[in-house]
């Protein structure tokens, strides 16, 4: 452990700007989706009253995102000299805290240059088109990670994870865009590699996400997130809910119910030892699609090792290589959220959303006090009636966001593991690989989820 | 001031209207652009314009899935596809096209009435009576039961002729073996000498 200053160094860092973006982003939607309309309006028949509270969501994503995009940025800065053994940015106020920020406002009085023979409205629509698509992604997600708190209740769509793959799938539009409009050769081949891979890589991106859906049998992503809900047996990525009954048998065990076990057992796995059999299958394939989404995320967000459109090595810096000043912050920008919303749609699908991994029979014995000494001190900020934190919130809001860094942690360790690929390889790899195994597990899980009663919802008075 | 509820009642068809028309605003030059840009590719990008803002009338119509599909399918994968083929093949954009014969302003113009003339009486045609009950609140499970149910038989025909489309494409596509792999190998790497080339053919 030589690097054990360096590693608390960079933890009391990501703390820090955990603090700095979410205590901000939190303070905004409370301005405006409660302390303006109940405390300066009051008036409920107002029309600035709904109006006010209607706005909350993409106010909340407008100050999230730029905030986030400087941490991310520091994060995966700060994680590399940790990987490779390097000091990283330490100079910038306390021990580099604000190197980003100062890199924000140097980009931003940077001279913005259309080089010549550019097509110009394309050349600007371009940054516009691929960043627009993830703060519209971002939305509906906002409902599933604050447990559908009652401001973020209305982007809460029926069809919520099918809009967010719909969104995320239009910013290769823009790269293909700069690359062309950028007229310089580079950039061309840098947005036609993008395309490819993304057309490619989606397949089995959208598969793996449309196999826990099916599990689900919901695309609503608040209810995905909900039916896991209970302890890391229940999370998706083991089985999607395949190990709800053993849960419930354990619970019941161990409370000493009066309630006939086996019953449980019995509804969760109706035909005996084919359903268990069945249960493991899922386990094992709900496994192995989540290894297929996280790569299908990495090559969509074109991050190392399929970060081709980009190649600096080959392609000087690919479809973005003319862009300078702002439009070069809007691409920033905007792969860095792209990085986070893909971390936090695997949160949200795969590992259980706001939830506890540790089961509550786990918990409870050993700290039964809990509930009954955390309870007084939100009653302490809610007494008055300011509803400025919600514990059916905030402890959610607080796992979402370990859970999400730490996927963007991965991302980053993976960044400074694995090589690039080769573009041949990259195709083969795609076409000949992840989307037949893709396919393949996905139609046998179609077949075992059949066997098994997942996400059991316990029959009427069963219920301890 | 009104309440909002109240207001959307009164208001909710005059704003789908209104919705309607910047849809059709945004939707219509966007489809000129298509066909009188001189880069061709820029055409290709206007398309998923047009194919935007037609999701966007879907959404009026409560049609959530089929605006997503459109904008995921359409608007991305299918225009994508299509501007990436024109720039490999390398259209010529400088190129000036006169038209060909000397009564092709006439024939278009035929054509184009045509067209419009059919299209529009099979409009008019119909009756399009307004029902008054609600869409139904979750449209995939109502879309995913016509596909596997009632309409099971067209679906499968449908797949079937895309299946035989792409397996056409790929034979088309399909490159004709010249030389064994090996020949390439060496000669990309240097280094490779004949012997070490021999050596790896026989292993094979």
């Amino acid at each position: 452990m030589g690097n054990a200053s360096e590693i608390f160094k960079f933890t009391r860092l990501s703390i820090i700007w955990l603090c700095l973006i979410f205590i901000p982003v939190w303070l905004v939607a409370y301005a405006v989706g409660i302390f303006i309309p109940y405390f300066l309006i009051k008036d409920q028949q107002n029309i600035f009253f709904d109006v006010f509270q209607a706005l909350v969501p993409i106010i909340a994503v407008l100050v999230f995102i730029p905030i986030n995009a400087m941490f991310m940025v520091l994060f995966e800065r700060r994680g590399l000299a940790l990987f490779t053994v390097r000091s990283g940015p330490n100079r910038v106020g306390v021990d580099g805290l604000l190197q980003t920020a100062a890199d924000a406002v140097k980009l931003l009085f940077k001279e913005d240059i259309t080089p010549r023979g550019a097509d110009i409205a394309m050349f600007t629509l371009a940054p516009i088109t691929f960043f627009a698509p993830s703060v519209f992604a971002a939305i509906p997600l906002l409902a599933a990670v604050t447990n559908d708190h009652p401001l973020f209740h209305i982007v809460n769509l029926p069809t919520g994870i099918f809009y967010v793959l719909a969104a995320s799938s239009v910013p290769v539009v823009g790269i293909v865009m700069g690359g062309w409009a950028s007229n310089n050769k580079y950039s061309l081949v840098g947005g036609l590699r993008s395309a490819a891979q993304a057309i490619s890589y989606e397949i089995p991106l959208v598969l793996s996400l449309v196999s826990m859906c099916m599990m689900a049998k919901s695309l609503d992503v608040v209810q995905i997130a909900n039916q896991q809900a209970g302890g890391i047996l229940d999370w998706n990525i083991f089985g999607g809910g395949a190990l709800r009954g053993i849960d419930k048998f354990i619970a019941l065990n161990l409370v000493g119910n009066t309630i006939d076990a086996k019953t449980i057992l019995d509804a969760a796995y109706p035909s005996g030892i084919l359903s268990y059999i069945a249960a493991g299958v899922l386990i094992v394939c709900s496994v192995i699609m989540f290894l297929l989404y996280l790569t299908g995320a990495c090559a969509e967000i074109n991050r190392i090792p399929f970060d081709l459109p980009e190649a600096e090595s080959e392609l000087v810096s690919g479809y973005n290589t003319e862009y300078s000043g702002i439009k070069f912050a809007i691409f920033f920008l905007a792969e860095f959220t792209n990085l986070f919303i893909v971390s936090s749609i695997a949160v949200v699908m795969f590992m259980g959303g706001g939830g506890n991994p540790i089961p509550a029979w786990l918990l409870d014995p050993w700290w039964p006090s809990f509930a009954s000494s955390v309870g007084p001190m939100f009653d302490l900020v809610t007494a008055k009636g300011l509803m400025l934190v919600d514990e059916h919130t905030f402890f959610p809001a607080l796992w979402v966001i370990a859970k999400t860094y730490a996927f963007v942690f991965f991302a980053v360790l993976i960044r400074g593991t694995l090589p690039r690929f080769r573009i041949d390889q990259l195709m083969d790899f795609g076409w000949k690989r992840l989307i037949p195994l893709s396919l393949i597990v996905f139609l046998v899980m179609a077949f075992a989820r059949v066997l098994v009663n997942v996400h059991l919802v316990m029959p009427a008075g069963g219920a301890p | 001031m009104e309440n909002l509820a109240n207001l959307a009642e009164i208001n909710a068809a005059s704003i789908e209207t209104w919705m309607f028309y910047v849809l059709a605003a945004l939707a219509i030059p966007f489809a000129y652009g298509v066909i009188l840009d001189k880069a061709i590719i820029r055409s290709g990008f206007l398309l998923i314009g047009v194919f935007g803002a037609i999701s966007g009338l879907f959404l009026i119509l409560q049609a959530q899935f089929i605006a997503m599909a459109q904008i995921m399918i359409y608007a991305v994968g299918i225009t994508l596809v299509v501007v990436i083929a024109l720039m490999l093949t390398n259209p010529r954009m400088d190129l000036d096209l006169k038209p060909a014969a000397g009564n092709s302003k006439l024939t278009g113009f035929v054509v184009s009435f045509v067209l419009f003339a059919v299209i529009y009486l099979a409009i008019r045609s119909d009756a399009w009576p307004i029902k008054g009950e609600l869409p139904a609140a979750s449209n995939v499970a109502v879309i995913g039961q016509a596909i596997t149910g009632q309409y099971s038989l067209p679906f499968e025909f449908a797949s079937v002729l895309l299946l035989a489309a792409l397996m056409g494409a790929i034979m088309l596509a399909k490159n004709e073996p010249v030389e064994p792999e090996i020949l390439e190998y060496s000669e990309a790497s240097g280094a490779a000498s004949d012997a070490e080339a021999e050596a790896l053919t026989t292993a094979r």
